[in-house]
């Protein structure tokens, strides 16, 4: 006990400084990454390349919007899972959240919230960024224990998430079950709104305090012009945010499947010209 | 002026926390009072000496407290008004209970501990302008002649900086500077605003320069500047009016050109 206090003292300002650095990178750039690649599967439906893998046959049954939605959001994922080192990149993740998290928590049990006695806006900004530090642990923790390491007993349906099928599985995983929503799929989607919008704002809020943390704004002045610039980034990342979670909250699970199904099928032959093992169930390139 | 004045005569109840020594239990007296003409905190903590008597009838002992200047420049008669830290001598009745029945409620800072009522020790406050050598290191045997000139231009911002009367406001109303009792913890609690901004004084005055790194040492430790969660308020309760989150800024970049300069320089 007192060598973990003896080394926290000793290297304070070095920790704490990561802690914030944390915070931006790698955390901050891949929330910003992360939620544009989920809101594909809303802003999807205004990319007409989004369906090019998807046959006639599927786009006339589930709709155009549709197959462009889940094919965008496919293309995204299947681009991340080509990507090489990715067990690097998410290592690092995992280490740099944990790490933030261990801290945040620390150093958060320092303060005492006082926004009982003192209503100020700012320090009701201040109670909230150690409130929505804590819901993202959970959240972020139960984000990543059913969808990426499989812990599907703590999801309302028991199927695992696949990046084969991202946006079939993930829409299956926030509503609990094919058609409609169960109410396991109502809790589950809620603690999804919660959680991301914590998130969202923690990462702006940060990236204001942040920069008095580090010196970058001093004058009252310059803080309040950081503090727009923050506040239309989280503005623009909680549109991202909202769209992806009603983006798949709106998507008819059998649909995706459909539409999965073909790319998967056209999946082993992703050069256009090269002719794929036929499924015969599923005439592909030539309905095109 | 259309402002309806205060009624004359009228009655005002004072509901106040009050303690009989450190480490009792607190408890809650109300007294009422019709306060004198334009009478402020410290008038009417005057009259309810001269009758301690409760509501309830009950006689009671004298409330206790500290005051000194009167005029909000030394900050001694700090404490808790009507649920917000403030000079206690500044606050006008007229203001703060214009109305035949209003209550005004009183307690003592609760960041420091009472010696008894609304009288608190505020020693750890100037224990920490110590940790962050707050003054100009002139001391010496012989004289040291003239000191070097200051630019119209820091005057004016050292001028502001140089108001604070350390009367605890900034770190009553801090959630990250909380109540400790054990002496021994006081170096590595949080510092608080009145400190922080104290240094920034100091290491931007010519002579005060030469304890520069000693004083951004301490602030970079624990209980330093980065123990600040910017939550702002001591901006906001300053009666003086101190621009103390910009002194934060400030100190965080000092520290941040310190540790690269002394990652570099291999110092320390």
């Amino acid at each position: 006990m007192d060598n973990d206090s003896g080394f926290m003292n000793r290297h304070y300002f070095l920790l704490r400084r990561l802690h914030s650095l944390s915070g931006i990178v790698p955390i901050g750039i891949f929330l910003l990454n992360h939620l544009l690649t989920n809101a594909s599967i809303a802003w999807g439906a205004v990319n007409s390349r989004g369906s090019q893998h998807v046959s006639a046959g599927t786009i006339e049954s589930v709709g155009e919007i549709t197959a462009r939605q889940v094919g965008t959001f496919q293309h995204d994922v299947t681009f991340i899972n080509n990507m090489p080192f990715l067990i690097l990149i998410e290592v690092s993740l995992w280490l740099g959240i944990g790490f933030h998290a261990i801290l945040g928590v620390y150093y958060a049990r320092t303060g005492k919230s006082n926004t009982s006695r003192y209503a100020y806006q700012d320090n009701w900004r201040y109670s909230l960024q150690r409130l929505t530090g804590y819901i993202a642990i959970f959240y972020i923790f139960y984000h990543v224990a059913t969808l990426r390491w499989g812990w599907t007993f703590l999801s309302p349906t028991d199927t695992p998430w696949s990046h084969e099928q991202a946006a079939s599985t993930f829409a299956l995983a926030l509503k609990g079950k094919v058609s409609g929503i169960s109410a396991g799929g109502i809790a589950v989607s809620l603690f999804y709104f919660i959680g991301v919008t914590a998130s969202v704002y923690h990462l702006a809020n940060g990236l204001w305090t942040a920069a008095i943390t580090w010196g970058l704004t001093v004058s009252e002045a310059a803080q309040r012009r950081w503090g727009y610039a923050c506040a239309g980034l989280g503005a623009g990342l909680m549109v991202l945010a909202w769209s992806s979670l009603i983006g798949f909250l709106l998507l008819d699970v059998s649909s995706a499947q459909k539409i999965e199904h073909d790319l998967h099928a056209g999946h082993g032959s992703m050069v256009e010209t090269e002719p794929h093992a036929a499924d015969e169930t599923q005439p592909l390139a030539e309905a095109r | 002026m259309s402002k309806q004045a205060p009624q004359q005569g009228r009655t005002i109840r004072f509901r106040i926390k009050r303690c009989d020594g450190p480490g009792k239990p607190s408890y809650w007296q109300e007294f009422d009072i019709v306060p004198e003409k334009n009478a402020n905190i410290i008038s009417c903590l005057k009259q309810i000496a001269e009758t301690p008597v409760t509501v309830q009838g009950e006689k009671t002992t004298p409330v206790v407290w500290d005051s000194g200047c009167l005029e909000e420049v030394c900050g001694a008669c700090t404490m808790v008004i009507n649920g917000g830290v403030r000079q206690s001598c500044t606050g006008l009745i007229d203001v703060l209970a214009p109305n035949n029945g209003d209550t005004i409620t009183l307690e003592p800072m609760s960041k420091f501990p009472v010696v008894r009522d609304l009288w608190v020790d505020r020693q750890r406050l100037f224990h920490n302008l110590e940790r962050v050598k707050a003054w100009v290191p002139i001391d010496n045997t012989y004289s040291l002649g003239a000191g070097p000139k200051e630019s119209p231009d820091s005057q004016a911002t050292h001028y502001k900086l140089s108001e604070c009367m350390s009367c605890g406001c900034c770190l009553e109303a801090c959630p990250q500077f909380n109540i400790e009792e054990d002496e021994s913890k006081w170096d590595e609690s949080f510092i608080g605003a009145h400190a922080i901004s104290q240094a920034r004084l100091f290491n931007n005055h010519e002579t005060g320069k030469q304890l520069k790194d000693e004083r951004l040492e301490e602030l970079s430790g624990k209980g330093g500047v980065g123990d600040c969660g910017n939550a702002q308020n001591c901006v906001k309760v300053c009666p003086k009016e101190i621009p103390l989150t910009e002194s934060i800024a400030a100190m965080g970049r000092a520290t941040t050109i310190h540790a690269v300069k002394s990652f570099f320089s291999g110092k320390k």
